[in-house]
């Protein structure tokens, strides 16, 4: 926490990259820090599949479910992570990644549940604490359209 | 003086109607030079003049077309002059490819995010734009005319 009249540092490139690798480290699994603490109160998320948006702590709440169940392990890569320092406590940070989801069964044998590439662009501003929280969040899927041929070829 | 809510809805509101009346430089303007785009279509992240490039050569010529329905549009404040809008939009797009084919989609669960940053003009112009399909799109190709 800053005390009064501190003075917040400017964001680097640098933090945000590590704020966006914990996020995904927590979503895998990797890390048990608490993916609700990463969002700000007020934040808002379109997930892959949402047609809506919806309030991050929702979401946060779901993902951790998903992603602690018993017997599913996920795995993701993240491409080359775009960042762009919009002010002196915002940043966007704008990346491409795999993202896949394994079941583990009864007899130990894995069995890969999804696969997807996704993009991503999460919002960051710093609190009132100095600590990079997500305001705002855009996944979505790479999945090429489905093309219809003209009638009659 | 800081961005309102109702600016950035105008705004949102003008970057349709520009894009759907097929208003070249208009709809370039609402763009800042440094801006960055997920495109609905694409994989990779890109700059929006490169974007436009494309836009204008596939979705704004004569037989192409743009139709948009707005859902809701949400502000997020960042700053005096930085501002989130984020809103659901059903999309009618025929799209002509070099090569004079032709693709007709409808993209009924379309998300758009986009990042507005008031310019030295004291305009706010667009900084960064994700948009996207909640679900798979299917395009379909119309016979040449």
């Amino acid at each position: 926490m800053l005390s009064c009249g501190e003075v917040m540092e400017s964001i680097s490139p640098e933090d945000v990259r590590a704020e966006v690798r914990r996020y995904w480290a927590i979503l895998s699994g990797k890390l048990k820090d608490k993916l609700e603490e990463m969002y700000s109160p007020a934040a808002i998320v379109f997930t892959g599949k949402g047609k809506r948006s919806e309030p991050a702590k929702l979401i946060a709440v779901r993902r951790s479910r998903q992603s602690h169940g018993a017997g599913y392990t996920s795995r993701v890569e993240l491409d080359s992570i775009e960042v762009q320092i919009v002010g002196p406590d915002v940043a966007i940070a704008a990346f491409t990644y795999s993202y896949h989801t394994d079941k583990i069964g009864a007899d130990g044998a894995q069995v890969r549940l999804d696969s997807l590439l996704g993009r991503a662009t999460q919002i960051f501003q710093r609190d009132e604490a100095g600590v990079l929280r997500i305001v705002h969040e855009h996944l979505s899927a790479t999945v090429p359209p489905e093309v219809q041929p003209a009638a009659g070829k | 003086m800081n961005i309102s809510p109702d600016e950035i809805r105008a705004q949102v509101n003008k970057f349709w109607d520009f894009y759907s009346r097929k208003s070249k430089t208009e709809f370039s303007e609402m763009y800042l030079a440094s801006a960055t785009v997920f495109a609905i279509d694409s994989r990779r992240m890109e700059l929006a003049r490169l974007m436009l490039v494309r836009r204008e050569r596939e979705l704004l010529g004569p037989a192409s077309s743009v139709a948009a329905k707005l859902g809701p549009i949400d502000v997020q404040f960042l700053g005096a002059d930085l501002a989130v809008a984020s809103y659901p939009v059903h999309l009618s797009i025929t799209r002509v490819l070099p090569g004079g084919r032709i693709y007709q989609s409808e993209v009924p669960s379309g998300r758009v995010t986009q990042v507005f940053q008031r310019s030295l003009e004291g305009i706010p112009r667009i900084l960064h734009e994700h948009m996207s399909s909640a679900e798979p799109v299917t395009v379909k190709e119309l016979p040449r005319t």
